[in-house]
């Protein structure tokens, strides 16, 4: 049994070694909030044994965020973070690696006027476009991970007293990373190559469709010619692997932008700009979204679906077992990087460039014109359960049960 | 709201009210360490009432860029930050107010080999020689705030329980700053008014020269024509006044640069790029430093004075009495931002524009040609003491005191 401080520095250098896998001479950019300091020290630590050039940390303070979103004028909001997005884009280009911290409380922004939070979504999407192209193509290495704040942690275990629930929050989040196993990465090179024989599996079988059917769900969508399966285990321009999740359970592809037709019914509540979405339904028709419900974040629902013309359409189709170890663990995460991984999902917005095959040499135009969705934005939502099935269907018409009572067949 | 809290929501008005004077519409930077989180979203939540129309933070942490010296590549140092830089100078053009919050350890850098240090500084100091510009010719607003870390009252209180320090350095900051007077934005107004006359006496005096005398100290400074003696109230280029500095008990001028002679002897530790320098004396000759030689951190002095050829001469001279009320808590603080407000004292490297008739409006060149130091630095030293004599000298030869004994003469 590891203690803390074993299990969080287990959780140090799964970010560093896994996660983002720095090499010796690379930069390491490092997105966190101030109130994960003890985890961004620790990684810094870890970056540079492994020999990083230079580890630089952004930091930033939700409470400071929200102040902003509460105080400052409107139309500051439509300013663009340039030198941000410049810089961001420099350290790209030169092969710096990108890790982030996530700790948001799920409802940071509720209550804020909904055209402060779309504005800035749309402007810093825009401005910072080139800089996530060049991580959504994996051209870079870039990964995600997170950290306990206390106002999620609350929200996670709104019965345990506040001591308890970060405890209870560093527990979950240390079981779903397998920091709490005496050889982590060990554990994660099993588990990878077991999603690997799935993808590979999948691969194999070339599937024309997909067909999903559970309450309140019965979606067909169409993948492209070559569209590929993959697992978050990628491999950046220079060859190097990395993980761009941890956690991370699933394997996904891409839909073909045009081939999504019928219903589907969420099934957790989506986290979105600091805002909660749920009990929510989209209809397809030829790929676009045509009509939406919500029982709660309508207006926040709209304005994702309103943000450009790609984010009408899907751009990720990802598959996860309902007796996954993070669906089992029963605990609703109010974050995508952890529900996303406790059932099957899927994405509005942009594709990923490597689910095509030579996709990640195609330029923005041909991407499109494979069917491959571009969007400034990308945001998953969970639709699994244990009640749906997914068959696929063959070029020839013959039907494959892919998924019964949310598990592989 | 707690007693600490009431008095920090206070100290986040004086810094926002009195040091950089936010105005609607306005944009505030805040550069600041992550422990000074709760005093940093006071002043954003108040910026942002007056009507600051951004309240961009930049947060650092003390562990990370220890870090950095500690392990990153050597090429790390050399590089300019190009984007801190070009997003800073762009702020000030736009008229940003410019606040930094410090909490630093007098020994943060303790160890770390001084030629990254120096080339860190120079590298830096060259890349934000633009907005430096700005700074120091009071085109933009700025000012620096204190709040006490862990080390830094280790420092200061070595001799007080361990978890009292920080609390006690936060009395004696509060103290400093008149958070505990009644009305401290009232409070501070008159003070800068005291400091007002003081700067205006000298002004009508128009020394030629100041000449300082005091154990292991023989200095002669002369002032260039048209100086002008400043305290910490100043005004940007848009008429808004802000106060540089808080605590601040100073008068300043600029010296001529050329015209420094003598050996001055320092009276309290610097702390400087993370490293102390002690008991040290500098030679000058014609302005120019010809010789150094520090009790500690004679390698740290050697590099300060190296980093440029404007760091080899002064660009400050400064008066405080040695009956201040900094001084007089004895406390040493290990931090210029509160030792030279406790000392007279001398700055190497670039002068202030404002310190000369008509220096705001010119360019680098022209305050090189009134004699004004330039410089990628600015290292304020403490050569104040008790001991301490001053004899200001006329155009005429005519020789008076300024100072005796530590104290103003008049």
């Amino acid at each position: 049994m590891l203690d803390f401080k074993q299990k969080l520095e287990n959780y140090a250098l799964l970010a560093v070694k896994i996660g983002v896998n720095i090499q010796p001479g690379q930069t390491l950019v490092v997105n966190a909030d101030i109130v994960s300091a003890e985890l961004v020290r620790l990684v810094v630590r870890k970056a540079y044994e492994a020999g990083a050039k230079l580890v630089k940390v952004n930091y930033s303070d939700e409470v400071v965020t929200r102040t902003r979103y509460d105080l400052a004028p409107s139309d500051s909001f439509l300013e663009p973070p340039q030198w941000q997005a410049d810089e961001l884009e420099d350290l790209a280009k030169k092969g710096a690696a990108f890790l982030s911290i996530t700790s948001t409380n799920p409802d940071l922004l509720n209550g804020v006027e909904s055209g402060r939070i779309a504005d800035n979504q749309r402007i810093s999407g825009q401005t910072l476009a080139p800089y996530r192209e060049l991580l959504m193509g994996n051209h870079v290495s870039w990964s995600i991970v997170a950290f306990p704040s206390s106002s999620w942690a609350a929200k996670v275990f709104p019965e345990a007293s506040p001591d308890q629930q970060i405890d209870l929050l560093w527990d979950a989040i240390f079981k779903a990373t397998r920091a709490d196993q005496a050889d982590p990465i060990q554990a994660w090179s099993q588990h990878l190559d077991g999603l690997k024989a799935r993808c590979t599996n999948l691969n194999d079988n070339k599937f024309r469709k997909l067909h999903y059917t559970a309450p309140g769900t019965d979606l067909t969508i169409e993948l492209p010619e070559g569209h590929i399966w993959c697992q978050a285990g990628a491999v950046n321009g220079k060859g190097v692997p990395f993980l761009a999740n941890i956690p991370t359970e699933e394997v996904f592809t891409a839909p073909l932008k045009s081939g999504v037709n019928g219903k589907v019914s969420s099934t957790k509540p989506l986290s979105y700009g600091g805002n909660l979405i749920d009990n929510f339904t989209l209809t397809f028709e030829n790929g676009k979204v045509t009509d939406f419900t919500a029982e709660k974040g309508s207006e926040t629902l709209a304005s994702l679906i309103a943000l450009d013309e790609g984010s009408a359409y899907l751009g990720e189709v990802a598959l996860v077992p309902f007796h996954s170890p993070i669906s089992e663990s029963g605990i609703l995460y109010y974050t995508t990087l952890f529900d996303e991984n406790a059932s099957c999902h899927l994405a509005l917005g942009a594709a990923y460039a490597f689910t095509l095959q030579e996709g990640t040499t195609m330029t923005k135009e041909q991407l499109q014109e494979k069917g491959m969705n571009q969007s400034h934005t990308h945001v998953d939502f969970m639709m699994g359960s244990p009640e749906m099935s997914i068959d696929g269907i063959k070029d020839d018409g013959t039907t494959v049960p892919i998924f019964r009572d949310g598990d592989w067949t | 709201m707690t007693d600490f809290e009431a008095k920090l929501s206070k100290y986040a008005d004086l810094a926002v009210q009195i040091g950089v004077n936010v105005q609607p519409g306005q944009i505030l930077v805040v550069n600041a360490p992550i422990l000074a989180a709760d005093f940093v979203r006071m002043i954003t939540a108040k910026a942002y009432a007056i009507g600051a129309s951004l309240v961009k933070v930049n947060w650092s942490d003390a562990s990370i860029t220890r870090q950095q010296f500690e392990h990153a590549a050597p090429e790390v140092f050399t590089e300019p930050p190009t984007w801190y830089a070009g997003e800073m100078t762009e702020l000030a053009e736009k008229g940003a107010a410019i606040l930094n919050v410090i909490a630093e350890d007098p020994d943060a850098l303790k160890g770390i080999d001084p030629v990254r240090i120096s080339n860190y500084q120079k590298v830096r100091g060259a890349a934000l020689t633009k907005y430096r510009e700005m700074q120091m010719s009071d085109k933009v607003s700025w000012s620096i705030v204190a709040v006490p870390c862990q080390a830094w009252a280790d420092k200061v209180f070595p001799n007080v329980p361990a978890e009292e320090r920080v609390n006690k350095l936060w009395e004696a900051i509060f103290h400093t700053v008149r958070l505990d007077r009644e009305d401290p934005v009232a409070a501070w107004q008159e003070h800068l008014d005291t400091l007002d006359q003081k700067a205006n006496v000298l002004n009508a005096k128009k020394y030629k020269k100041l000449h300082y005398i005091a154990p292991g100290t023989d200095l002669s400074i002369e002032l260039p024509e048209g100086h002008i003696w400043a305290q910490g109230d100043s005004i940007n280029a848009k008429g808004h006044s802000f106060v540089a500095n808080m605590p601040t008990e100073e008068v300043f001028t600029a010296p001529l640069k050329t015209g420094v002679n003598g050996t001055v002897r320092s009276t309290k530790p610097l702390s400087h790029g993370g490293n102390i320098i002690d008991g040290f004396s500098i030679t000058f000759e014609n302005g120019r430093i010809v010789s150094v030689s520090a009790e500690q951190g004679q390698e740290a002095l050697e590099h300060l004075i190296s980093m440029d050829e404007g760091a080899k001469y002064l660009g400050e001279v400064a008066l405080v009495p040695h009956k201040s009320p900094i001084s007089e808590s004895n406390i040493l603080y290990y931090n210029t931002l509160f030792d030279e407000n406790a000392s007279n004292h001398l700055a190497i490297g670039m002068a202030y524009a404002f310190c000369l008739e008509g220096g705001k409006d010119m360019t680098p060149d022209e305050l090189i040609a009134h004699g004004l130091n330039n410089s990628v630095t600015h290292v304020d030293f403490m050569i104040g003491s008790a001991e301490m004599n001053i004899y200001g000298i006329s155009a005429d030869g005519t020789e008076e005191p300024v100072f005796l004994n530590g104290n103003w003469a008049f």
